[in-house]
Formats: structure tokens, C-alpha cells, sequence
């Protein structure tokens, strides 16, 4: 285990994309620590691809800039791509059987490694001599981490890895970036909307909305800061940190995104009755986020 | 020792990890120089961030649950968690309150609600007993 260092694996500073009049990516601040299982979570559409595009110069940015291990994505586009895994659910080339591509590709990376591709072949049981094209969803994404982590990359960036794929292939990536990134002490950077394995792998999450960030945190302060508190009767108080207020016949519910133990404190002391304080999930936390961000821009 | 993760609860998973060891030590399931898989190990097999485990694991050994033999691995501590009762009662307080006020809620009597805890304390056996001040 590495104490997660000062310096930042993935930096970025008023990242701008448009395409067309929509702003896909809308100045973007992103800072994932070195080590970090970072994810960046959000909806379809929310900017996620487009700036794992810029992080990979895939992308030009219309304003700011991308940083991977201090340089710049697309000023030192080479020297990014030598030390950045990169998996991602679009075709590689297609008429290649797995061979071929393990062949073509090490050549590119400076510390290729022979013997993770024969173990991940196995690990994975990816069938070598059939084309990429005519692999199932799950082989092709197989496929992708093999020669991601073949390279032996600092820094490893995927892109939506576990969407499409059947529960028993999920669980073999999850155990992967576990066991053989992550606890070697490299960062992993990844977008996804699957809340729950999130909430499992990463230690650091960004959430991002029409292309700009709503939160960035790491995961463990995340859930011990918010609380979701119920309390009897029509309370009036309203805590400093409240994300949002319902009240209705019989109790009041709070969304708070931190200092719940004091509010509960401060209501107990005014005679209210605090029936439940409870935890929410990284799922839950996601929707209040979302609709606290809408209710702001009306 | 099989630990099992509930991604949805909101609990956070150290502390899922946490009581699931306290629970298995208390019940006798791990045994005292029992070796803990490590961290990574644990990590892989949940599927969990490893710092996740290595908080668990490093609040476990603060209070003396396990211990972590430098080089050697993690093993199951000897009996006794070296916590002043004033500590003790702290942590366990709640856990009576919430008992209470579900006990209540559904119309037991104090007796009955205490014979539930004696009824637990059994399950867990003899060898595991009181600790005495």
C-alpha cells in the first residue's frame, strides 16, 4: 500500500470541449491523485468519454488543458502514451485476430511484457486466434485490458470498462484492477455508471453533469459526511448544509452533506424527535447531487 | 472466514469488514494466531479497494482485534481488547438503545428483551466468555 502522494497522476484546468453548439465538456477541474482508484461518474451524455478522449489527445480541447503525470496531453502526446493504459468499448482493428494485435501493439510500448500477455491469455481465457471482430463483448473488452496491461502503465484509464459485459467477465476485470493495478499502488482512472461497483473499487469519485464537475471527493468522506435524517413532527429548522428539505404531514426528512451529528445535536436539544440518521449510498448520493445542481440553475 | 460485502446498504465497507471479524473472533469462527488474508488478498476477493482493507485493518489492530507482525502477515490477536470499559460501554450504548426502542416499538417486555441478549450471549458459547474487569 502507498500512501497516496502529493503530485497528481491526472490533472485538468477549464477543460472546454464543443461540438457543435453543446458544450460536451465545460470547464472541467479534474485532480486524481497518484494511486487513487478515481471514477468519474455520471449520465450518459454528462462529458465522461469526451474528456477520457482529451486526456488521451483522441480529442482537442477547445480551451484549458489535460495533464497526465505532469505533462501535457497533447504537447507530450508520446511520452503520455508510453505510460497510459487506455481501455475503451470501441473497435480496434477489426480484422486482426488477438495475436496480431498483441504483436502489432508491443512494439509501440517500452516495457511490453511478454509473460503478462501469455498470463492474462490465460487468466482471461481470450480466444487468440479468432479476429477482434468476431469476438463477444466481453472478449473485446478482455482483449483491451490485455494489451493495457501488458505495456505496464502508470496510470490506467478506462472508459465505461464494465458496461455490456456479463456479471461473471465484470467480476473478473474487478478482481483484476484490484489485485494487479490498484494494489500495486497505480492509479486507475475510470468512468462508469454502475454506482455499486464504484462504490466497491474506487477511493476517489468526481462526479460530473453537463459537462461540469458537481463534486470530487474521496469516496470514504463522501459517505461519512452525508446523511439522510428523519425527524417527527413539522421541524423548522434548516441545517447549514442542507441539500434539500421535505417536509409533509407527519415529519420532516433532511438530505445533508455534512455536519449531520451536530444538526441532530441542535434538533434534540429544540425537542424534536430525530427518528432515523441514516447512511446513503453512492447511487442516492448521486440523484440529491443531481437535483440540487437542477434546482440551482432554475 | 468468509467475508460478505452489501454494496447498497450505505454502511461503509470498512466497517463491514470490521464487524464481520469482531463478529467471527466473538463467535469463535477465527481463532486466536489465526492467520487474516492479507490485505491485497482480501482486496481481490471482494472485489474492494485495498485501502479500504487496510483501513479496516489498521482500526482492527488500533484495538487490538488482530495484529500485524512486521514482514510476517496479519493474525487474530489474543483475547481481550485492552479498551477501558468507559470505551467499551461507549460502543455498545447504541446498539442497547436501538434494541430498546425496537423492542418497545413491537410491545416486548423488558424481560423478554433481556432474555434475548442472555439467549445471544449463549449462541456465542463459552469460549468467548466474559471478560472480567
Amino acid at each position: 500500500m502507498t500512501e497516496v502522494m502529493p503530485d497528481l497522476a491526472i490533472e485538468t484546468r477549464g477543460l472546454v470541449k464543443r461540438y457543435r453548439n453543446v458544450d460536451a465538456v465545460n470547464g472541467l477541474n479534474l485532480s486524481v491523485p497518484r494511486g487513487a482508484v478515481y471514477a468519474l461518474v455520471g449520465r450518459n451524455g454528462s462529458g465522461k468519454t469526451t474528456t477520457i478522449r482529451m486526456l488521451l489527445d483522441l480529442a482537442r480541447p477547445d480551451a484549458g488543458t489535460a495533464r497526465v503525470l505532469g505533462m501535457d496531453s497533447h504537447v507530450e502526446r508520446v511520452a503520455v502514451l508510453e505510460r497510459v493504459g487506455y481501455v475503451s468499448d470501441r473497435p480496434l482493428l477489426g480484422g486482426w485476430t488477438g495475436e496480431q494485435l498483441v504483436r502489432f501493439t508491443g512494439g509501440f510500448y517500452p516495457r511490453w511484457s511478454d509473460e503478462l500477455v501469455a498470463r492474462y491469455v490465460q487468466v482471461f481465457d481470450i480466444p487468440m486466434k479468432q479476429k477482434f471482430r468476431n469476438m463477444s463483448r466481453g472478449n473485446q473488452t478482455k482483449m483491451w485490458l490485455l494489451l493495457a496491461l501488458a505495456q505496464q502503465p502508470e496510470v490506467l484509464i478506462l472508459d465505461e470498462p464494465t458496461a455490456g459485459l456479463d456479471p461473471v467477465v465484470t467480476d473478473q476485470l474487478l478482481r483484476v484492477l484490484v489485485e494487479d493495478v490498484a494494489s500495486d499502488g497505480r492509479t486507475v482512472f475510470l468512468s462508469s455508471h454502475h454506482l455499486a461497483e464504484v462504490e466497491r473499487i474506487a477511493d476517489w469519485v468526481g462526479m460530473i453533469d453537463k459537462g461540469r464537475l458537481l463534486l470530487e471527493t474521496p469516496m470514504e468522506e463522501l459517505r461519512a459526511k452525508f446523511r439522510r435524517i428523519q425527524v417527527a413532527g413539522v421541524a423548522e429548522m434548516t441545517p447549514v448544509a442542507a441539500m434539500r428539505v421535505r417536509r409533509s404531514g407527519g415529519s420532516t426528512e433532511y438530505v445533508v452533506r455534512d455536519g449531520a451529528e451536530e444538526f441532530v445535536d441542535a434538533l434534540e436539544r429544540e425537542g424534536a424527535t430525530v427518528l432515523q440518521s441514516s447512511p446513503m449510498n453512492l447511487s442516492e448520493i448521486f440523484l440529491e447531487c443531481l437535483s440540487a445542481e437542477g434546482k440551482e440553475r432554475e | 472466514m468468509i467475508f460478505r460485502i452489501h454494496s447498497g446498504s450505505g454502511v461503509p465497507i470498512y466497517l463491514q469488514i470490521e464487524a464481520q471479524v469482531k463478529q467471527a473472533v466473538a463467535a469463535g469462527a477465527l481463532e486466536r494466531d489465526e492467520a487474516m488474508p492479507s490485505i491485497r488478498q482480501l482486496a481481490a476477493d471482494l472485489r474492494v479497494n485495498p485501502n479500504t482493507v487496510a483501513r479496516a485493518y489498521s482500526n482492527l489492530e488500533r484495538e487490538g482485534t488482530i495484529r500485524t507482525v512486521p514482514g510476517g502477515g496479519t493474525f487474530v490477536a489474543a483475547r481481550g481488547t485492552g479498551l477501558v470499559k468507559a470505551e467499551k460501554l461507549r460502543r455498545v450504548r447504541p446498539i442497547a438503545t436501538q434494541l430498546a426502542v425496537e423492542a418497545k416499538q413491537v410491545e416486548l417486555t423488558e424481560a423478554d428483551t433481556v432474555r434475548l441478549v442472555e439467549e445471544a450471549w449463549e449462541m456465542l458459547g463459552t469460549r468467548n466468555g466474559v471478560e472480567h474487569d
